[in-house]
Formats: structure tokens, C-alpha cells, sequence
């Protein structure tokens, strides 16, 4: 089968990608970008940002592959198979382009404005649409896919590229393995353990109860358990075998997955901004009641789209909730066997080792990799370390002129001043005070108690804001975490905006009846209860 | 959508879950050396 469309298209986006880095470049396209404030992605001279290299390399490949697709005739084989993937992967990247170099910030502008307009005609309800409804790059990324596959259907040179998104998501989820410390996998494992056990042996068990008292198939039953308490699609493939499931039954608990993740991955985050949740408590909520791994990446980036903490945190629970399959898997062959006396035998071994997601290894993999310290010493794995160094907060130019200092400036150290007679906690005090006579935080250990302080909330609104750039001043960016960061957001988006052109409106459908009963109230418990275990007992932010 | 393609699946280009599992890790590899080499 030859799979190389005859097509031009792979050559237009390449060029219109090339045109549009050019054009940022030469800075043609200034004006917008300072309308839209999307200047951080420009880069700066001599450093150029993700809005000129990415357009750059991704828009020269779609050119050579283009054309080679044009000139060279294809013969059956994996040259023909993969590179026929290219076309569809520029054509999502471009979707990604315009989702969050475009809709984003201007949805952004769009809510302000909506919100002073309002505000200036009195209305007493005055709110910001894009913030309310969350629309940022990765819910609108999903969104356009959604309606690219819906309503205009997928050109065929594009499909395979569309087939290569889990592709991103996976990849996006082992590289996620680096940016762990041993600390932070160690506050969060028990939390995830404790958490994703009651959670998810919870669920499965009330599956099989409903199950059995709607009178629904065993195997139909056992499937969908497995598919709504542990990680949505692969688990149900994995527990088929086991329960001896039919291939409808399956597309009947896929359906239902779906269905319910995709409004999940839309509820929650919208959910979580109204409680103030921070990005732990989020995280371990999206990680243990949103149901696949995808939709549990795309909550997190929808509720921080600018950060990964949240996804960090999130995938913790999700990779938690992978390693409890094996545990599923023989519960629910013991329990198939025990009601179906003459069950089938399988090979359980086989049956777990076959499906078991080996990118959860590639992620300890990467993490054991990271915490060697081969990319970044522990400190500055969180994406900032701590640097008070005259270096870093005073930027000098060539004749030795101070440009721009981070240090505490004359006005603010007076407003600290009058503030600190509110302070009574003697640590405080005199933290406080060493911020005055210094200039900066003189030590880690200073900024910590200096944090402490902003916490307390003892400062007037405005000193809290300056004790909040003190405390940004002394960190630094780790430049490898930053730029892995950068491409695992990019993995991300890749994939969500091509997770959205799988979600057709016939997959959808296959949902429908005693299944989609049953997963709504099981998914709804497992979600509503995560949500109250999360806001009563975690509370620390990692 | 399955028979329009002789291998993989409507979900992924390759012949079944676990290689795609180590394209991944492949990836991430290769990735993860050029941020060492290059940043």
C-alpha cells in the first residue's frame, strides 16, 4: 500500500511557516506582537525565540519532504510510510502555531477588554469571558481539533500525521521523568499511592457492584471497571483477555471513556481556578478522577498553561494509577473465573506483561537520567535556583552604566519600613530588616524566612508585592530545565490538538446505554470524592 | 477507520502499542542529548 498523498499542501504550510518566521525576524510583525504581548516568545538579538526557530526548522522539513513527495515517485515501504506522516504533523503544528501565538493572547486582550467595557458601563457582573470559560492555547488547541475532524473532516495526507499525536503525548510524559527531584517524588509517592489506591480499587469495585445489579455482561462489566478505574484505554484492552470481552464491549467502554474524559478535561480546571486550588491540590485531583492519561495532561496544562507544576504533580498520580494495572488485572480475573464457572483460562503473566505501557519505564528511565545531575545539579531542577549574586540581580552595560537592577529599590525599602512595625514574629523582623540593609536576600535560608513573612500576610498589600520581587529577583532560570520545559509544553500541545481530531462525534456515539450509565455515576463519585479528600487534607504546595 | 490501514491503528502509526512506547523513549532520549550537547 503506497501511503505518499500527491499534495502540495505539505509544501504551502512549510513555506507559509518559513514566510511567517522570516517575518518575525525582520520584525515586520511587530506592531501585532506588541498588540498580542507575545514579545517573550520573539527572543531577544543573537537569541531567538520559539516564534522564529520553530517556524524555521519545522516549515524547512515540510519543504524538503514536500518536495520530495512531489519529485520522487514512492515505492511500498517505511520510507513511503513514515515520511507520508509529515504533511499531517506541519498541518497540526500549524493548527498549534495559531492556537498559541494567536487565539490565545488575543482571547486574553478580548477578556480584559470585555471586562473594563463592562466595568465602564457599571454593570456590577463584570467579568472576563476568556478567564471564566479558561480558554487558553490548550484548551482551544483541543477545541480545534475537535471541530477540524467534526466539522471539516481530516484531508487524507494529514491522517497518518494525526495517528503520530499519542506519539507526542508519550513522549511529552517520559521526558516530564527529568524534571523530578528524589524530594519531590518523594513527598508526592505516598500521597499517590494512598490517594489512587482508595480511589481507583474504589471505582472498580463499585463498576462490578452497579454492574451486577443492572444485570449487565460480566465481561462487559469487568472491561468497563478496568477502563474507568485505572487508565482509561489501554487498561480495558488490557483487561479484555482476562474477562474475555468482545470487541464491542470494549468499543463501548472506549466510548464511554472518552465521553466522560473529554468533559472532564474542559470541568475540571474551570473547577479548580473558582476554588483557588494551588497546583498540587489540582494536580492530584486531575491526576486521580480524570480517567486517561491524555485528558489528565490536557486538565493540567489547561489549568497552568504558562508552568508544569500542575502536570508535574498530575502525572505523578496518573503514572501511580498505570502501576496499579497488574493489581487490576488479577482482581478482576480472579472475580471472572469465581462468576463464570466454566470462564475461560488466560494466561495472566502474558496478559499483563503484553499491555503494560512501557513509556511509564521510559519515564524512570529519564528520571533516574536526571537525577544523576547530568543536565542540572537537584537545586535547580524546579526550573529556578537560587542566585543573589551581584551578577545576576545588576545588568551593567559596556561602559559599566547600571541597566537594569533588581536590587531593592530606595522608594520600596520606605514603604517596607513603615510597614514593619505590623510585624511581630521576632524571625520575621528580622528578616525584614536584613532586606533593608541589603539590598537583596543574603541567603537561601533568608529568602525562606522572608517567604514566610509574605505568607503571613503581616505586610500591607503593596509590601507583600514587593517581598514577592524580592523573592523572584534572586532566582534564576536553569537554562536545560527551561528549555526542556519549553519542548515538553510543545510535545503537549502537539498531541492535545491531535487527541482533538480523534475525538469524532461516532466515537462518541459508541458510548450509549447501560455502559455510559454506569461510568457517569462511577466517574462522577471517583471525581466529586477525589475532590473533597484533595480539599481537606492536601494542602502543601511541592 | 481500521481497515483503511495495513498497519497500526486509527490511534497510532505503528504496529502496535509498545513499539510506539519505545519510539518514545527513543525520542526522549535523543532529545535529551541535544539539550545536553547544545544548551
Amino acid at each position: 500500500m503506497i501511503y505518499t498523498k500527491k499534495t502540495p499542501w505539505t509544501l504551502i504550510i512549510g513555506i507559509i511557516m518559513v514566510a511567517f518566521g522570516y517575518l518575525v525576524q525582520a520584525g515586520a510583525l511587530d506592531p501585532l506582537i506588541e498588540f498580542l504581548k507575545i514579545g517573550k516568545f520573539v527572543g531577544k538579538p543573537g537569541q531567538p525565540g520559539e516564534m522564529i526557530v520553530l517556524p524555521f526548522v519545522c516549515g524547512l522539513i515540510a519543504i524538503v519532504v514536500g518536495l520530495w513527495q512531489y519529485a520522487v515517485k514512492p515505492k511500498e515501504g517505511n520510507l513511503d510510510y513514515y515520511l507520508s506522516a509529515v504533511g499531517g504533523v506541519m498541518f497540526i503544528l500549524l493548527i498549534a502555531f495559531v492556537v498559541k501565538w494567536g487565539l490565545d493572547p488575543l482571547m486574553h486582550a478580548w477578556g480584559k477588554a470585555a471586562e473594563t467595557a463592562m466595568k465602564d458601563a457599571k454593570l456590577t457582573w463584570a467579568f472576563d469571558f476568556a478567564k471564566v470559560m479558561n480558554l487558553n492555547y490548550v484548551v482551544m488547541g483541543i477545541l480545534a481539533g475537535i471541530i477540524a475532524v467534526n466539522v471539516f473532516k481530516i484531508p487524507q495526507w494529514a491522517e497518518n500525521g494525526v495517528r503520530l499525536s499519542r506519539l507526542g503525548l508519550k513522549t511529552g510524559v517520559v521526558l516530564l521523568g527529568v524534571l523530578y527531584s528524589w524530594q519531590e517524588l518523594a513527598n508526592l509517592a505516598g500521597l499517590s499511592v494512598v490517594l489512587i489506591a482508595v480511589f481507583v480499587l474504589g471505582s472498580v469495585g463499585m463498576v462490578l457492584w452497579m454492574g451486577a445489579r443492572r444485570n449487565i455482561p460480566n465481561s462487559m462489566g469487568g472491561v468497563l471497571s478496568a477502563g474507568m478505574g485505572v487508565c482509561g484505554v489501554s487498561a480495558a484492552v488490557a483487561s479484555a483477555p482476562v474477562v474475555n470481552a468482545k470487541s464491542t464491549e470494549i468499543a463501548y467502554t472506549i466510548g464511554t471513556i472518552l465521553l466522560w474524559g473529554v468533559l472532564m478535561m474542559f470541568i475540571f480546571p474551570i473547577v479548580g481556578k473558582t476554588m483557588e486550588m494551588n497546583p498540587t491540590q489540582f494536580g492530584a485531583w486531575a491526576g486521580t478522577g480524570i480517567l486517561n492519561s491524555a485528558q489528565v495532561a490536557g486538565a493540567a496544562l489547561a489549568f497552568e498553561p504558562d508552568g508544569i507544576e500542575t502536570l508535574k504533580v498530575a502525572e505523578i498520580f496518573n503514572i501511580t494509577r498505570v502501576l496499579f494495572l497488574p493489581i487490576i488485572v488479577l482482581w478482576l480475573a480472579v472475580w471472572y473465573v469465581r462468576r463464570e464457572a466454566n470462564g475461560q483460562r488466560v494466561d495472566l503473566g502474558n496478559a499483563v506483561f503484553s499491555k503494560f505501557p512501557l513509556f511509564v519505564l521510559g519515564f524512570i528511565v529519564m528520571f533516574v537520567l536526571g537525577s544523576t545531575g547530568v543536565f542540572a545539579p537537584g537545586a535547580q531542577l524546579p526550573g529556578k535556583y537560587f542566585d543573589n549574586s551581584e551578577k545576576h540581580l545588576v545588568k551593567k552595560d559596556a561602559e559599566g552604566n547600571i541597566k537594569e537592577s533588581k536590587m531593592l529599590a530606595d522608594k520600596d525599602a520606605e514603604t517596607l519600613k513603615v510597614d514593619a512595625d505590623k510585624v511581630t514574629d521576632e524571625k520575621h523582623k528580622a528578616a525584614l530588616a536584613g532586606l533593608i540593609e541589603n539590598k537583596r536576600a543574603t541567603s537561601f535560608e533568608h529568602d525562606a524566612d522572608l517567604r514566610g513573612l509574605l505568607n503571613s500576610h503581616a505586610l500591607s498589600k503593596k509590601g507583600n508585592k514587593i517581598l514577592k520581587k524580592m523573592h523572584d529577583a534572586v532566582y534564576k532560570p536553569a537554562p536545560r530545565i527551561s528549555r526542556f520545559r519549553d519542548l515538553i509544553a510543545w510535545f503537549f500541545t502537539f498531541g492535545l490538538v491531535g487527541l482533538g481530531m480523534q475525538i469524532t462525534m461516532a466515537s462518541i456515539r459508541q458510548a450509549g446505554g447501560q455502559p455510559l450509565v454506569i461510568g457517569s455515576v462511577v466517574g462522577t463519585v471517583k471525581a466529586v470524592g477525589a475532590l473533597i479528600v484533595v480539599w481537606l487534607f492536601v494542602k502543601e504546595i511541592v | 477507520m481500521k481497515e483503511k490501514f495495513d498497519r497500526g491503528t486509527a490511534l497510532t502509526i505503528f504496529r502496535n502499542d509498545r513499539l510506539e512506547d519505545i519510539a518514545a523513549l527513543a525520542l526522549s532520549l535523543v532529545i535529551a542529548f541535544l539539550v545536553y550537547t547544545f544548551v
